[in-house]
């Protein structure tokens, strides 16, 4: 197997076609899976015995907050590609995924603020995954504001590559901290070591709204991307012909 | 992080631990000259944690459930406030580029450049804590593990921030952006440091804590140096 | 140094702060972080006297009692082997239910009672319909178990 797939990925018109012909494939199955789930969570799933209907928001929380951390790598997995191999496009898609990363995060931590009220009965405990998400909110925002800090688009593209790359191996590190530091604070899930548990009947949309969450992501990023590469390469001689 | 792309053009007469002893040397003597920073540091530090009994409560049983966050906060901003002149001069008159030139990894000159840094900035506040603390009714005997746990920490705030003072290198809102660049990498840092100086101030023993606040220090030093030497290349470029 | 050699020393030297990093990050562990004890163990005489550490368990059904008009508060906390009774003065969180679980932070007396200066509840992270819920309890005599037996999901 040769390294020609890997140069052709590279190639901005190549790319841009390409994104252009898979966004259908990811956009109708994301709005099929969407909706089934969004009905079979509302309608079908039985309420929770302690909770009731509140806990039907698990079905948007839940899928936010795990795109929100897959986002981030998506994002540094591409930073680091451009990075290392100097792609261009790969930026194109590290950037393209930081918006996306922060409104997830943003959804995640307004959701899992609606959620608090009848759990906790207030909008907000500094309850570790809440806290989490908020940090990783403001890992994204950080990468936003160094990139609209530089001007030279080559130099805010590698320099916010490497926040991406340091934030990846930060991420873990203040997951776990975070963690530590609330099970001093709270009540440590001693009773609870184990993940929490649902039967296949509330858990089935949850994981559909997952797979439809992460199909819009990838719709979502196939657009972005080409706007992106024709905004970079506007200059081209390339695009003349593709838009004319 | 391409360590070796400029090494081969330049003459390597220069060796590693004489250049970072020079480093070493040239900022003390600066800091000698110019004082100044230093002590807007520790002024900001004090004027900080002054705040906090005029705004909360003036009894010495209340500051002292919150002095560990009361302390870590003024520490880590005042650490911040340092960071955003860590590499400036330097950038400025030409000198980080004569670094990039010389043949020697950048990573390590920028280490001693950090340890330098912390020395002059890291270490006064920590001295400064314990006696802050008793401004916040902490006993005198909990001074040995404040001073531990402040020390590790500011080291290891120093390395961190200095990643983001190499990416925020020349940039016209730099200061901003990089509180908001190291906050969000700090957070590991305040948790296991504010927590260790918690349990040195209830009498208990913070072992566990400070070693994983040492955990971090050691990390950062392998990792953060290299971030910020691809920052600072990127940066001069 | 060559290229080569650089090379290398970088690479031993990230291996060899990466393992330092993680070696004291597992001495923490080795320590008992949170002085977290459980009523068997207080019962076995593991934990200390009159030193502040957390005592966690279940609330005994039927132990609770309030002074009336007062926030004195008496319950046992239990891990179905062993009993501790709690002294308690303040607010208790909505949580604080009998068979919910509980961790109390506080010291041990000389007298056997652990006096609380705080309580915590912790609710359970099972999600599960009504009736389910029902017959789990009637299985396990009408307490819901630590881990009841259902599929897992990954964390949020």
């Amino acid at each position: 197997m040769g390294w020609a797939w890997f140069h052709r990925f590279g190639s901005p018109p190549h790319l841009y076609r390409l994104a252009g012909t898979l966004t259908p494939w990811f956009a109708w199955p994301a709005a099929i899976l969407i909706v089934g789930a969004l009905y079979l969570g509302l309608f079908v799933a039985p309420p929770d015995y302690q909770q009731g209907d509140g806990f039907r928001i698990i079905y948007v929380h839940a899928p936010s907050a795990w795109l929100a951390v897959m986002i981030y790598a998506v994002m540094a997995i591409a930073a680091g590609v451009g990075l290392i191999w100097r792609m261009k496009v790969a930026h194109a898609v590290a950037v393209s995924c930081a918006g996306v990363g922060a409104w997830f995060t943003a959804v995640s931590l307004v959701t899992g603020m609606l959620w608090g009220k009848p759990m906790w009965g207030t909008y907000w405990v500094w309850d570790p995954r809440l806290t989490a998400q908020l940090v990783l909110l403001f890992l994204f925002l950080g990468y936003m504001g160094l990139r609209s800090g530089i001007e030279d688009l080559g130099r805010a593209d590698r320099a916010s590559a490497v926040l991406a790359l340091v934030g990846v191996i930060n991420l873990p590190i203040i997951r776990y901290s975070v963690e530590w530091w609330n099970s001093i604070h709270q009540a440590p899930s001693v009773m609870k070591m184990d993940q929490p548990s649902m039967p296949m009947e509330m858990l089935a949309p949850l994981l559909m709204m997952l797979l439809g969450f992460s199909l819009y992501f990838g719709a979502v990023l196939l657009v972005r991307v080409r706007a992106e590469i024709l905004r970079r390469e506007r200059s081209a001689a390339w695009i003349r012909e593709v838009l004319s | 992080m391409s360590e070796g792309l400029h090494t081969q053009e330049v003459s390597r007469d220069t060796r590693l631990l004489p250049k970072c002893a020079a480093i070493v040397v040239r900022d003390l003597q600066l800091l000698v000259r110019r004082p100044g920073q230093m002590l807007q540091i520790l002024g900001f530090f004090v004027v900080v944690t002054v705040l906090f009994p005029l705004g909360y409560s003036p009894e010495l049983g209340k500051l002292r459930l919150i002095a560990p966050g009361v302390l870590w906060v003024g520490a880590l901003l005042a650490s911040l406030l340092a960071l955003e002149g860590l590499f400036r001069d330097d950038a400025e008159d030409g000198t980080l580029e004569q670094w990039l030139l010389c043949g020697q990894p950048l990573a390590a000159l920028l280490l001693a450049k950090t340890a330098v840094h912390w020395l002059l900035t890291g270490l006064p506040l920590t001295v400064l804590a314990p006696l802050l603390a008793v401004t916040l009714g902490v006993s005198i005997e909990a001074a040995p593990g404040i001073l531990l746990a402040l020390g590790l920490g500011t080291l290891a705030l120093s390395l961190i921030g200095s990643i983001a003072a190499g990416l925020t290198l020349g940039l016209r809102r730099g200061g901003v952006l990089l509180s908001l660049l190291s906050l969000p990498l700090a957070v590991p840092v305040l948790i296991f440091g504010a927590r260790a100086t918690e349990l040195v101030i209830q009498g208990d023993s913070p072992t566990a804590a400070l070693y994983l606040l040492a955990s971090l220090v050691v990390l950062a030093i392998t990792l953060a140096p290299l971030a910020a030497a691809a920052a600072v290349r990127i940066g001069l470029e | 140094m060559t290229p080569r050699q650089r090379r290398v020393t970088l690479v031993v030297g990230i291996l060899a702060g990466v393992s330092i990093a993680g070696a004291l990050a597992l001495s923490a562990f080795r320590e008992n972080v949170m002085f977290f004890f459980d009523p068997s163990q207080v019962a076995a005489g593991e934990a200390p006297i009159d030193k502040r550490f957390r005592l966690g368990g279940m609330v005994r059904p039927g132990s609770v009692d309030r002074q009336a008009g007062s926030l004195e508060l008496q319950f046992v906390v239990t891990d179905f082997q062993q009993d501790v009774p709690v002294r308690y003065s303040g607010v208790v969180p909505d949580l604080f239910r009998e068979n919910q679980g509980v961790v109390a932070h506080g010291r041990l007396g000389t007298d056997g009672i652990f006096v609380a200066d705080e309580i915590l509840a912790k609710h359970d992270e099972n999600y599960m319909p009504p009736e389910v819920a029902r017959a789990i309890k009637d299985k396990h005599g009408g307490v819901m178990p630590a881990n009841p037996d259902l599929r897992s999901v990954p964390e949020t």
